[in-house]
């Protein structure tokens, strides 16, 4: 061996690690990224990780997520380690622009100085530069003025770290510090007011993203996920489905991909028990858990013998199934024997009270893995109309979920084209100056309520 | 409606091959008009129609049969559409709508052995094609990409790229089967253009064992796949434009086609180059009926061979009961074969043959069997319990060669829209009938180690028509005894290609559509050759 290449390489290794890094902080940062789940939105399908690009469609436009490889040029190569803890937990910008909160700095802001420290290591030595450099973000005014976001987050913002209940085990405390910090579950899984902001006091009850709804995962048993067992929720993080319970489509389905199905089982049966101890948030609308709803049963004597009408609308319910779903689900939505084609009864996204998962799969279907390539249930938005999805929606809640539900042709419409349009860009520029009012009423109320607190 | 319809290319026809060489050619920038004659066909509702189907066997039942571009039914009754000239019956079945015939396949992908292409040489028989296995390769690997297909590698043909999909699990029967004629007899997966994974936003098969007539799931490749993605590709598509004249001008060029809409107005459509792939008995009849002054015999037909040499691959059957449960049913419907009497120097003798198992659930067909010998209660039960365990059945899958006295003319018969049905004249030669005598020996000895009782065999003399349809417009290198050449270019006129398992001038063993595919693939990438563009991406 050539002693004087070794060391000359290891002298090389030294002034290149300029962080001093050691592997397992590295691995450590590794694992924290992945349960921040950063690469979901910082890269496109295909892309190289972290090279950033992707456009998430916001109530108030297109944000495009930024390049966040250690590329000096492109991405954040030249970011200190306090640049990159400012970014992360107080969505403020190497050159002291504020982020939107597209990115998650509100649920980031829990995480310990330890774990970004470990995160600053990952990415800036083991994750591959990306030079090439992503479209701005052009919103609408008054959002294109990014000094705007430093009010929001006087208003929303909590930049304190997270601190352990010391009334409560390690486990809850791992679990709360997870799930409000990293992997971040309130930014899709707590509704939004009308600034965007969590409502705290709902937390985890139930959000919309996008066109699909991030449900109420408190600890409510009808409404929420009181009725899973621990078992039961850390395998649905792991895998994305329990049989006679749920299947994750969509956001949650590429959440597990990405993020979920990587970290432990111990930091997931942390998490499950922070859940589980969440305080309860009740829908009145949910008499029963939802994934306790609906009985194997079938229409075939409405259908047997009887000619499809020529138009397509005019088909029932029942005949849609027969065309479309019955040869997996089964004629009496019971699944296949061994539960591997899932069963339609006793399912969340038939048997909640709100049914956009369910018009969302039908139309989009149910795609897991790489870039939504492992195919697990073929979407319908071309081949169904949308009275067809909303007589097959309707029947599927009325037959298998709650009866109380049903689904009109417009909504499954307005859901095709990305769901309610948002007037909260014109609201804005109309109501700029009582805005401002209404922004120091807000300030002097929060003052008074953190004086109480 | 406009009566000014014109593209670059215009295609006759929108099952798997003309809608794939829509897709290449729109790719290359041309533009593509499409003509079908039939009307659209909707997944789901050929699957609510074959669920609701009293005949689950018949496997044109699901399908609607158009007013105006009849194709031939012969069950509950016969329509009389395709007309029988004899001596033998040849009942075609095939569908006149958008996607075509391969919506109801099942999805077997197979390529010739390279003897296929030249047994006049090699046993002096038949015809020689005018290519070379070598050259038709790497279209078989493009549209086997395009596809899907997944295959054993001992089937006797050649490959130089590996396949793109893995084989679906071997059902439970097939295993059992395998392990039990080996090694007498290697049983080997089919090729087919079958999922066992996601593949170009399709899903893994899952087993409903209904490939034939419908695959509810589109995990088998098929024609209304391949014309959504020539339509997705900016392909214009004329459903119930039922083509009935192909004009050209005093030098022999085509310069349009007439067809008749559902109302039977006329429409005049224009076009640079022309693709007839209305498949092998629509396509002859068109030529026929296009003839002229100029063209007394037809178009395409200075030959007169249009229309000749049909053939399909004949097959006899035995089913009996195994000595063990098989269960037939899970898993597709036909996935495991026997292929060493493919190619050989037997060839010179007698025809060549595959020998398929079938894995249709055998419920059905025993039921109706039952209860037309008059078995009920609770000995029905029983016997149907014991069948749909034990039952099972193979099939010889014979060469027909090419003969030109086994041809479709035009009958003096006429559709609603007056227009000629075709006629069929048929026969079935020695050389098959001596092919399939030999099957039989092989036959016997599969019962016999599958220690099989209540063997029955097809009737004898009686042979099955596999609906793949050949031969009638033959590609060849004389332009005095071939219609068109190897790229599927009329020798009569120099902008009508073919599109077709019917310019395949000999039949082989295997189910034709990929090879058909692939002289597709061929033909459409010699009128327009890749664009090397530095921006596209992927497979397309």
């Amino acid at each position: 061996m050539n002693w004087n290449l070794v060391s000359l390489s290891a002298l090389m290794l030294l002034a290149l690690n300029v962080n001093a890094a050691d592997d397992a902080q590295i691995k450590r940062g590794q694992y924290l990224s992945t349960a921040g789940d950063c690469v979901a939105c910082h890269s496109v399908p295909g892309g190289k990780p972290f090279a950033g690009g992707l456009a998430l469609p916001t109530p108030i436009g297109e944000i495009i997520a930024t390049n966040i490889t250690p590329s000096k040029t492109a991405g954040i190569g030249n970011y200190s380690l306090e640049q990159f803890s400012d970014a992360l937990r107080k969505g403020v910008r190497a050159d002291g622009q504020h982020l939107y909160p597209a990115m998650p700095y509100t649920a980031y802001a829990k995480v310990s100085d330890e774990d970004i420290k470990d995160m600053y290591a990952y990415f800036m030595n083991a994750v591959e530069p990306v030079d090439s450099p992503t479209k701005a973000t052009e919103l609408p005014f008054p959002f294109n003025i990014r000094l705007s976001m430093a009010a929001w987050n006087l208003l929303f913002l909590d930049n304190s770290t997270f601190v352990a209940d010391t009334g409560r085990d390690p486990e809850w405390n791992r679990g709360a510090y997870l799930v409000q910090g990293l992997t971040h579950c309130s930014t899709c899984h707590t509704p939004r007011n009308l600034l965007m902001a969590e409502v705290s006091s709902k937390e985890l009850a139930g959000g919309d993203v996008g066109t699909w709804h991030a449900p109420n995962i408190t600890s409510d048993l009808n409404s929420g996920i009181g009725g899973w067992d621990n078992a039961q929720l850390v395998a649905y993080l792991k895998t994305g489905e329990v049989r006679g319970k749920a299947q994750a489509a969509g956001p949650m389905a590429e959440a597990v991909d990405h993020s979920l199905q990587y970290m432990n089982d111990s930091d997931l049966k942390a998490i499950a028990v922070y859940l589980k101890a969440l305080p309860a948030q009740h829908n009145p609308a949910d008499s029963k858990p939802v994934y306790a709803l609906g009985q194997a049963t079938d229409e075939l004597n409405s259908i047997r013998g009887v000619e499809l009408p020529a138009d397509g609308d005019k088909m029932t319910g029942a005949q849609i199934y027969d065309a479309y779903c019955s040869s997996c689900h089964q004629a009496q939505a019971q699944g296949s024997f061994e539960g591997a084609l899932p069963s339609l009864l006793h399912n969340t996204a038939v048997g909640r009270s709100n049914p956009a998962n369910l018009v969302m799969v039908i139309l989009e279907g149910v795609k897991r893995g790489a870039d939504g390539q492992d195919i697990r249930m073929q979407g319908f938005a071309k081949t169904l109309s949308d009275q067809q999805v909303a007589t097959l929606a309707t029947w599927l809640t009325e037959h298998y979920g709650n009866p109380q539900v049903k689904v009109s042709a417009a909504q499954v419409k307005q859901t095709r084209a990305g769901g309610p349009v948002s007037h909260l860009a014109a609201l804005a520029q109309g109501a700029i100056a009582a805005g401002v009012i209404v922004l120091i009423l807000l300030l002097v109320w929060r003052a008074r309520r953190k004086r109480r607190g | 409606m406009s009566d000014q319809l014109s593209a670059d290319i215009v295609i006759i026809g929108s099952g798997i091959c003309g809608a794939m060489a829509a897709t290449h050619l729109l790719k290359q920038g041309a533009s593509v008009l499409i003509l079908e004659a039939g009307g659209p066909i909707d997944r789901g509702r050929v699957v609510a129609a074959f669920r609701n189907s009293t005949r689950k066997s018949d496997w044109m039942s699901p399908y609607t049969c158009s007013d105006i571009a009849p194709h031939p039914i012969y069950k509950p009754t016969d329509n009389g559409y395709l007309v029988q000239g004899g001596p033998y019956p040849y009942p075609a079945e095939y569908i006149r709508g958008v996607g075509g015939t391969t919506w109801h396949w099942a999805a077997q992908a197979w390529r010739l052995v390279p003897g296929d292409m030249r047994i006049k040489t090699l046993y002096n028989l038949g015809v020689d094609w005018p290519m070379s296995y070598e050259e038709l390769d790497p279209f078989y690997q493009q549209a086997e990409e395009i596809w899907g297909v997944s295959g054993a590698e001992n089937t006797g043909s050649p490959r130089s790229q590996p396949f793109p999909m893995e084989p679906v699990t071997e059902p439970y029967a097939m295993r059992r089967i395998r392990e039990r004629l080996a090694p007498a007899f290697p049983v080997v997966g089919n090729t087919t253009a079958r999922n066992s994974r996601a593949y170009d936003g399709r899903p893994a098969c899952c087993g409903n064992n209904s490939c034939q007539p419908i695959c509810p799931i589109d995990a088998q490749y098929h024609g209304g796949i391949a014309i959504q993605t020539a339509v997705d590709a900016g392909a214009q598509l004329q459903v119930n434009a039922v083509v009935y004249r192909i004009e050209h001008d005093d030098k022999g060029h085509i310069v349009a086609v007439h067809y008749f809409d559902a109302d039977k107005q006329s429409h005049r459509v224009t076009g640079k180059t022309f693709i007839l792939a209305a498949n092998g008995i629509e396509s002859p009849k068109l030529l026929l009926m296009s003839a002229s002054d100029k063209y007394p015999n037809g178009l395409a037909n200075s030959s007169g061979m249009v229309g000749r040499n049909l053939m399909d691959h004949p097959s006899t059957s035995l089913t009996f009961d195994a000595d063990e449960e098989l269960w037939l049913g899970r898993g597709p419907q036909s996935p495991s074969s026997i292929n060493t009497m493919r190619d050989g120097e037997f060839r010179s003798e007698h025809a060549p043959y595959r020998l398929d198992f079938t894995n249709i659930s055998r419920v059905n067909s025993a039921t109706d069997a039952l209860i037309t010998a008059g078995v009920y209660g609770a000995e029905f039960e029983k016997q149907l319990r014991h069948r749909a365990a034990f039952e099972m059945s193979l099939k010889d899958v014979l060469e027909v060669l090419p003969n030109p006295e086994n041809r479709i003319s035009l009958s003096d018969q006429k559709d609603k829209l007056g227009l000629p049905k075709p006629k069929v004249n048929y026969a079935i030669d020695e050389y098959t009938r001596k092919g399939a005598a030999r099957s039989h020996k092989d036959f016997a000895r599969i019962a016999e180690m599958m220690g099989g009782t209540n063997l029955r065999y097809s009737a004898e003399g009686s042979f099955a028509n596999n609906q793949h349809i050949t031969g009638t417009m033959s590609m060849g290198i004389d332009p005095k005894t071939s219609v068109c050449d190897s790229y599927g270019r009329t020798h009569d006129h120099d902008n009508l290609f073919i599109c077709s398992t019917g310019v395949m001038p000999t039949s082989a063993t295997m189910n034709s559509t990929l090879t058909a595919a692939a002289l597709t693939l061929r033909t459409a990438q010699h009128i327009l050759p890749n664009r090397i563009i530095a921006t596209e991406q992927g497979r397309g």
